[in-house]
């Protein structure tokens, strides 16, 4: 627990640390992180709800991160332990985050329903890469809640299947985002 | 010889007239007038072919006639704001909203990509060098395609603006922008962005870039916002800026044409070009207010223009129109300082073009002439020939002025027709041809000789109209009605007929030539002339080729010909201007829709002038051709659009064979010919079905009821009717036959039938052969059987037997003797039938254990459990069997035999009996239990089985079921 709110505060310095003290920023801390990976001979999905994350709405700059070894969720133990040890090296790279600036020019204190192209550095598995990623923002009294859908290729971030278990990975992962962000 | 010098004052009496600028000549379409509220925005031309327009409401293509209407389903925007064709071909339609659609067939389907789509609009398409398809936005800056993935680059990644108004890519693949802080130059790989800027500390004159256009020369040309155009020279790295005292506002769009001019379309200043020869600017006269937001070239030479007044113009850019009211313009040089002369009936006149743009025409002669002919000599000099008076000599430097008429020698004061070499003139007149020459110039006290050329020096006649020297120095005449002469060497040599190979007939033939009006050498030494009536020749000195109406060309009443610097060969005549290629023979014509139909152009008002051009004078106007550097396409661009089966339309890229049943085609083509589209005419052929080509100005070919078979579909068009060299489509399909005409069908047919028939007779072999055994085995039972039944012993026996009965009991001996006749007549009976009824052979047998049971009374017992059984046995089995069974056992009354006859379950009669072997055996008679098995094999389907245990012997006799009786014929009552 207290390492988590190391992160949380890590990120939350990262990314609001230039902005100004006033900003308007939304913070969330269980965001929900869902993966599947929908091989030839295996459908493997996992998720967790651990996602922690921090937008500023007058910037329009966000971050967010979520812990590897927090997913759950895949068909075996054995499974998950591959998962964390041999694929994402989860000890070496603990967390995937992705950080950057919304592309649309929108004020996201405004009340309503936005789709919304968030433009930044993903980083899994010690690999970043940047990426757009289409998003839907809700915007009411409770803050943001955010949807978004993308695909994630192994090969992109350097995560090595080995040959026998090829035909039971995805090449390409499709992940699922939900979060609710609240006014700081 | 009178010479005078010319004064400005002698001048005042001839007005000097003004013209307007050259400007092209602009044909109009309106897509609002198909399409009400479709403002056309962008005009494209993909390297298919078409053009496209996009428009506020959606996009079009358009064909020269029609524009065809391309739906997309809803969206919020139909204002079309990019359009693009990739290295795949797919075309790529960008929206005003941001959305991106490709087309596919004749529906535009909505691009999404897993990273969204910009929500501003989209403002241009590229493909980089290694076919990387980048858009950009106005608002959200530029795109990229990588992959599968889309990376985007903005002002965080260093873009100067995120508003991007144009884009294009330089020779070494990178992509250029102009926004509003001026031009960034990008490359990228994956998300590895490389980005550098071009900015007004650069020496970029205007930091808002609206427009980018590459050159061939790989350099950018820079359209801008408040400082018109200038240039980047990519490999130098440095700016250049020939377009200078730029006050025409915001250029929307630029196009060029190679080293001819650059075209600008401006924000309310309508159309402005920048001349390179030049270097000067020039607003287009008629379009001095419109708002010019697109321009093209097309691959025809053609600058299309979009207008907010003008909707969609088009012109030629290889004609240039001067308007000139209330002059005729009878001849026209250029002299060697590149002066313009024009000659009129009213006298000789300088073409001037002013600073600014406007051309006048400044009299050159103090007095009235009809001036016809002209030529510019080596000196700047200008012989200006006329009718009636003679010919004038004009110094414009010095202003000298001389003037020569039949006084001062020449033959004739009408001169037609003036061409000269060094220090030599010739002119052709109504009176032959005078030879002038001159020491050095014509002025400052220089002697003139004049040598006359006439009927009777060798001219075929007097009346000369042409005059020209080739490059090998020989004088070509063209006269009227003796054809063509030429004076080679001081020989005159008459060729008043041409001698021409008809490839119809392979033989040789005379043409005559009458008059020739005009005379040109092409690039490779060849003359061209043209005759009063039978069209256009070529001599290369030995032989002639004709071209006339057949060989394409449009017009036999030809006024001038000229010689393109490119090498083709310029025919002007009545209904406007043919461009021949020399040497394909190709035509290009230019009629009514480039504005060069009703020149109504003076004998010979031609000269070739400077950057490429030739200048023609006709009624009221001047024209100026220009070789354009561009590479033209000459043919109409044809292609297949569609191909239907009964009305359906089909994936024709990928389909090329068809069931028998899909044999009604239509084939959709298309030709784009923008310079005269309505010339477009078609001629197709389906090779294995039409054995010539069919022509057609549909656009469509219908074929129904097609046989199976392989087919070609062949299709070109022309804009010339000369079908030479047009490029020809073809689609090539099959229409596979029916399966019961597939050869693997017929085989496989042949081979069951063959297969049938051969079973069938080895069947019916086997058959003939079993009765044939049948038979033989029948035979040879009867004769066994016959045998057996006169077995002595068995007579022998009988008789005794008889003997004790007749004297015991002679009624018994009656019915003993009646039963042995009985039984004999059975077996003569039933020999000669197959089988017999189960009843049948128990009678039979009942009768024989009769005569049996005489002799041995109760000793033999027989015990026959049979009921009426159906079915039938081979005649006299039973009796064969019990006959057996006496002859094999013993029989005392001891030891009494009892055979018992009984129906099995099974299907069988057994004829069982206890084993009491004698001592002695009787003799066998070779008939027995063998000749029951072996016919019992031929009939039944089941054996005869033989149990032979200690104690009992017992034979099973399978019962037949139903036999048809074959020999019923054969079997005859005994007699």
């Amino acid at each position: 627990m207290i390492h988590a709110l190391y992160s949380i505060a890590f990120i939350i310095v990262a990314v609001a640390m230039p902005l100004v003290a006033e900003g308007q920023i939304y913070l969330t801390f269980d965001g929900s992180v869902k993966f599947r990976s929908d091989a030839p001979l295996e459908l493997i999905t996992a998720a967790s709800d651990q996602l922690r994350g921090a937008l500023d709405t007058e910037k329009r700059t966000f971050a967010f991160s979520v812990e590897m070894n927090t997913f759950e969720g895949f068909n075996s133990p054995l499974q998950r332990e591959h998962f964390n040890e041999n694929y994402l090296e989860s000890s070496k790279y603990p967390k995937a985050t992705f950080t950057g600036k919304i592309i649309e020019d929108l004020d996201l204190t405004q009340p309503g329903t936005y789709e919304v192209r968030a433009k930044g550095n993903l980083s899994i598995h010690g690999i970043s890469r940047e990426r757009i990623i289409k998003s839907q923002v809700k915007v009411d009294q409770n803050g943001l809640h955010i949807q978004s859908y993308f695909t994630v290729l192994l090969e992109e971030h350097d995560i090595n299947i080995p040959k026998i278990v090829y035909q039971k990975i995805a090449e390409e992962i499709e992940v699922w985002i939900t979060a609710s962000l609240k006014r700081k | 010889m009178s010479g005078k010098n010319l004064t400005a004052a002698l001048m005042i009496n001839l007005a000097c007239l003004m013209l307007t600028a050259q400007t092209p000549w602009f044909r109009y379409y309106s897509l609002e007038k198909h399409f009400p509220g479709a403002i056309p925005k962008i005009v494209y031309q993909d390297p298919l072919g078409p053009l496209w327009v996009g428009s506020s409401q959606g996009l079009f293509l358009f064909d020269g006639e029609r524009f065809e209407h391309y739906e997309h389903p809803a969206a919020t925007s139909h204002t079309v704001t990019a359009i693009f064709r990739d290295h795949t071909d797919l075309l790529w339609v960008g929206f005003s909203d941001g959305g991106i659609y490709h087309l596919s067939g004749k529906q535009l389907l909505p691009w999404q990509p897993e990273e969204g789509l910009p929500k501003v609009a989209i403002t241009g398409f590229v493909e980089d060098d290694v076919g990387k398809l980048w858009f950009s936005t106005y608002g959200e800056g530029l795109f990229y395609r990588d992959g599968v993935r889309l990376y985007n680059i903005n002002s965080d990644d260093g873009l100067l603006a995120n508003d991007i108004y144009t884009m294009a890519v330089d020779k070494r693949g990178r992509v250029w922008v102009g926004t509003d802080g001026g031009i960034n130059i990008c490359q990228a790989n994956k998300e590895q962005k490389r980005i550098s800027s071009l900015r007004v500390k650069d020496g970029l004159p205007d930091e808002i870039v609206k427009c980018l256009l590459p050159d061939s020369k790989g350099n950018m040309w820079i359209g801008m916002y408040d400082k018109g155009a200038c240039r980047y020279l990519i490999d130098e790295e440095k700016f250049s800026y020939p377009v200078q005292g730029w006050q025409y506002g915001e250029v929307n769009s630029l196009t060029l044409f190679e080293d001819l001019d650059l075209w600008m379309g401006t924000n309310g200043h309508g159309l402005v070009r920048y001349i390179f020869e030049e270097n000067r600017l020039e607003q287009v006269p008629g379009w001095e207010n419109e708002k010019v937001v697109a321009l093209l070239k097309d691959v025809e030479g053609n600058l299309w223009a979009i207008g907010n007044g003008k909707n969609l113009a088009i012109a030629n850019r290889q004609f240039e129109f001067l308007a000139l009211k209330g002059t005729d313009v009878q001849a026209i040089c250029q002299d060697k300082a590149g002066r313009y002369w024009v000659g009129t009936k009213d006298g000789l006149f300088e073409l001037i073009k002013d600073n600014n743009k406007a051309w006048s025409l400044a009299p050159a002669l103090p007095q009235k002439a009809n001036v016809i002919s002209l030529y510019c000599d080596n000196y700047s000099n200008i012989w200006a020939g006329t009718f009636d008076k003679g010919l004038y000599c004009l110094n414009p430097m010095s202003g000298k002025l001389q003037h020569l008429d039949e006084s001062d020698g020449l033959t004739n004061n009408n001169v037609l027709s003036i061409a000269g070499m060094d220090n030599k003139l010739w002119l052709a007149t109504l009176g032959g041809v005078n030879e002038l020459s001159f020491d050095e110039t014509p002025f400052d006290g220089a002697q003139l000789t004049i040598k006359n050329y006439n009927h009777e020096s060798g001219l075929g006649t007097n009346f000369i109209y042409k005059v020209f020297v080739d490059s090998q120095k020989r004088i070509w005449f063209g006269t009227d009605g003796n054809g063509l002469s030429v004076l080679d060497n001081g020989i005159i040599k008459n060729y008043p007929f041409a001698t021409v190979l008809n490839p119809i007939t392979d033989s040789l033939e005379q043409i005559r030539l009458h008059a020739v009006y005009s005379i040109v050498e092409d690039k490779k030494g060849r003359i061209w002339f043209s005759t009063d009536r039978t069209g256009i020749f070529a001599f290369d000195g030995s032989q002639f080729k004709h071209l006339s109406l057949k060989e394409g060309i449009s017009e036999l009443n030809i006024s001038a010909l000229a010689a393109t610097p490119t090498g083709d060969v310029l025919i002007v005549h009545s209904q406007g201007i043919d461009l021949l290629n020399p040497e394909t023979g190709h035509l290009i014509y230019y009629k009514e829709s480039t504005g060069t139909s009703n020149l109504d152009a003076h004998l010979n008002a031609i000269c070739n002038g400077r950057e490429n051009s030739v200048w023609i004078g006709g009624k009221e106007k001047i024209v100026r051709f220009v070789s354009l550097k561009e590479k033209l396409e000459i043919h109409p661009r044809i292609r297949l659009t569609g191909v239907s089966v009964f009305l359906q339309p089909i994936d024709f890229r990928n389909t090329h064979s068809f069931s028998y049943q899909q044999n009604n085609l239509i084939f959709s083509y298309l030709g784009l010919w923008y310079t005269d589209p309505t010339s477009v005419k078609y001629r197709y052929k389906l090779q294995g079905y039409d054995l010539d080509w069919r022509e057609s100005q549909d656009r469509q070919a219908v074929y129904s009821n097609l046989q199976p078979g392989k087919y070609t579909f062949l299709v070109t068009g022309t804009e010339n009717e000369a079908w030479s060299d047009e490029p020809i489509v073809r689609y090539e399909f099959e229409i596979r036959k029916p399966f019961w005409q597939c050869w693997w069908f017929i085989a496989f047919a042949l081979l069951a039938v063959t297969g049938l028939i051969y079973l069938y007779v080895r069947f019916r072999d086997r058959r003939i052969q079993r009765v044939n055994l049948l038979e033989k085995e029948m035979i040879s039972s009867q004769l066994n059987a016959l045998k057996a039944q006169i077995n002595p012993h068995f007579l022998f026996n009988s008789f005794n037997t008889l003997v004790t009965i007749i004297e015991e009991d002679a009624a018994m001996a009656v019915e003993y003797v009646e039963k042995l006749s009985d039984f004999y007549r059975s077996i003569l009976l039933l020999r000669d039938r197959e089988v017999i009824t189960i009843e049948e052979e128990t009678a039979l047998l009942k009768n024989y254990y009769y005569l049996l049971q005489k002799r041995f009374g109760d000793n033999l017992q027989l015990d026959i459990q049979l009921n009426g059984e159906p079915g039938y046995v081979v005649p006299m089995t039973l009796q064969v069997l019990l006959e057996n069974a006496v002859k094999h056992n013993v029989i005392s009354k001891s030891k009494p035999l009892r055979v018992c006859v009984e129906k099995l379950d099974d299907g069988y009669i057994r004829v069982s009996n206890n084993i009491q072997p004698k001592t002695n055996r009787e003799p066998s008679t070779g008939f027995g239990l063998q000749s029951i098995e072996k016919r019992y094999k031929l009939l039944a389907n089941k054996p005869v089985r033989v149990h032979s245990g200690m104690e009992a012997f017992s034979i099973d006799i399978p019962v037949l079921e139903s036999v048809a009786n074959e020999n019923d014929d054969a079997d005859r009552p005994p007699t």
